[in-house]
């Protein structure tokens, strides 16, 4: 009999144990370990954010599936990692602290023989003075969409600021990186054009000042270094894609912003070329910097080896080049391919967890010397693909033994297919649907583009808005393991 | 005034890029054009989709 505990039930976690549970044998033990009773279709807090779906839409409990499957569901924050057991046993073990199942505050050892971290990111508000609440947690002045909660706290707001400009009051909506060190920009980029449309159906966009913040050195960065799509013929910047769309919804843009403060009505920032600035805003929807969850590892001895595990940003260490040095020298073949932690075989990392060995884009820093960059993107697709092949692996290894060739799924050979909604609406909405591969640029391969320009591609449009809305209601689908849950892609 | 024209002298920001005049913004909602491009998007992902599992 062999355990296998997956920390984390979300995009990645919940796509590990799913797929583990149906490839091992019952014999076999497969343990979640996650803080929240439910599980979240992130991609939709968006609409969520903009009244146009209720938190009931994007959620689903994830006890009953579990049960179902016969994986056993722990709701708990698992909280310290002990790979060479304690002075009593060598075993394996976690220690993880109840947050659900009228066990709250409780704590619990868990033995394993596999670890799979897909803990995801931290929301590291407080790294920006202002846009935190000093304890962890989102600030009192500015929203986020990063929670079903937050969107439903958002929608009420943004509801206030529309109700406001009906009376005749202009607002300033406000809607970007909180940080400069902020990735996640498809997100915020999909939230601004969600509102910009929203105004125009409620009749109140010409009340409204929209802003764009962002950290990124170029519009269409996306923290991916941007990327080059065929369009009618000719293989441009995501850069003229992005400030095209932006442009033609009058929305100015401020980017190489590093937030430095958030206070009420007003953020204050430090630009590339050193400048300071400051914006006041009604409402404002900053993403913050994403940190590893501040996991913790022990030895036999109880001496702390965090640092032999985790990366400084808290994300833990994989099969990845980390030491490939300055810009000039990144290759593709830095990238992870099996995400199996270098020191322990049994203990791998999927989706947000994995300490990527660098940034995508081209690494820059205010004159200051403020690093303002985006960090690597690893969006849904890329978060569920690697969840699925490290999940084979564990199973490879039970179930073949500890020789068991590993499953590989970098991201310099895997696309990313995203939908980013500019308005929801069955004839009246519209999305701009990307495909990128691979998601790490391979400049070897593609001297020029870093990228296979047949299949990075964007176009906008209605027929993108309606793959969104498939793609909503699949997931759902396919994370609550309704029959045929296998055949759809991750 | 068209559109374009419009939102071009909005921002000095928005000269130098490109924006849609009236018929590519109509063929974004066009439902016959748009239910050829969910077909041809759908299929462009899936190949995507399958040279990265
Ligand atoms: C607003 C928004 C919109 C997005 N839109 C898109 C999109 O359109 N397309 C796309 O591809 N991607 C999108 N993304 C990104 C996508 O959501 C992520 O790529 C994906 O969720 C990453 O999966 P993950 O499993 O690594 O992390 P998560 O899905 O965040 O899962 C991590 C899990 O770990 C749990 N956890 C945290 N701490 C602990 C702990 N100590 N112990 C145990 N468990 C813990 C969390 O509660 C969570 O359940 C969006 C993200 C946001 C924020």
């Amino acid at each position: 009999m062999a355990r296998l505990i997956v920390m984390g039930g979300g995009v990645s976690g919940h796509t590990a144990a799913t797929f583990a549970r149906k490839w091992l044998g019952d014999e076999h033990e497969v343990v979640v370990v996650t803080p929240n009773s439910q599980w979240n279709w992130i991609p939709s807090n968006i609409w969520v954010g903009v009244g146009q779906l209720a938190k009931e839409d994007v959620v689903f409990s994830l006890a009953p599936v579990y049960e179902k499957a016969g994986i056993d569901f722990k709701q708990a924050k698992a909280v310290s990692i002990h790979p060479h057991g304690n002075k009593e046993s060598d075993k394996e073990y976690i220690t993880i602290e109840y947050t659900g199942q009228d066990k709250e505050g409780q704590t619990e050892v868990i033995e394993y023989d596999y670890l799979i971290n897909a803990t995801g990111p931290k929301l590291n508000f407080d790294a920006t003075p202002g846009l935190g609440n000093g304890k962890g947690h989102l600030g009192e002045h500015t929203v986020s969409v990063c929670t079903a909660d937050h969107a439903v706290h958002a929608s009420l707001e943004l509801n206030q600021i529309f109700e406001k400009a009906k009376k005749g009051e202009r607002q300033k909506i406000l809607v970007g990186t909180g940080h400069g060190m902020c990735t996640c920009q498809g997100a915020a980029f999909e939230y601004i054009f969600n509102i910009e449309h929203e105004a125009n159906k409620a009749g109140v966009r010409d009340m409204l000042d929209i802003k764009w913040i962002s950290n990124e050195s170029f519009m269409g960065d996306f923290g991916m270094g941007g990327l080059h799509m065929k369009v009618g013929g000719y293989v441009v910047s995501s850069k003229l894609f992005a400030e095209s769309l932006f442009a033609e919804r009058d929305v100015p843009w401020i980017i190489g912003a590093h937030v430095n403060k958030v206070e009420a009505g007003k953020v204050s920032y430090e630009l590339l070329d050193g400048t300071m600035g400051e914006e006041e805003f009604d409402f404002a929807m900053l993403i913050p910097p994403f940190a590893g969850v501040g996991l913790k590892a022990y030895d036999k001895e109880g001496a702390d080896i965090t640092s032999n595990i985790f990366a400084p940003n808290g994300f833990m260490k994989v099969d990845a080049k980390y030491d490939a040095g300055a810009y000039e020298n990144w290759k593709a073949s830095d990238w992870p391919r099996t995400y199996q932690n270098p020191d322990h075989s049994n203990m791998f990392a999927c989706g947000i967890a994995f300490a990527p060995p660098h940034l995508i884009s081209k690494p820059a820093s205010s004159v200051n010397g403020t690093p303002i960059n985006p960090t690597p993107p690893r969006t849904g697709m890329p978060a569920g693909i690697i969840g699925k092949a490290v999940a084979h692996s564990v199973c490879d290894l039970i179930n073949k033994g500890k020789e068991a060739h590993l499953h590989e799924a970098s991201m310099a050979e895997m696309g990313a297919a995203c939908v980013a909604s500019a308005g929801k609406g069955l004839t009246s909405g519209t999305a701009a649907a990307m495909t990128v591969y691979p998601v790490v640029p391979d400049f070897e391969k593609y001297p020029g583009t870093g990228r296979d320009t047949d299949y990075t591609f964007g176009e906008i449009g209605l027929a993108g808005h309606w793959i969104k809305h498939i793609l909503h209601h699949m997931f759902i689908y396919k994370a609550k393991l309704k029959p045929g849950w296998t055949l759809i892609p991750e | 005034m068209k559109q374009e024209e419009k939102n071009f002298e909005k921002h000095n920001q928005f000269t130098l890029t490109m924006i849609p005049g009236g018929f590519a913004k109509k063929m974004r909602t066009c439902l016959l054009f748009q239910a050829f491009r969910f077909a041809v998007i759908n299929i462009k992902m899936l190949v995507v989709v399958s040279k990265s599992h």
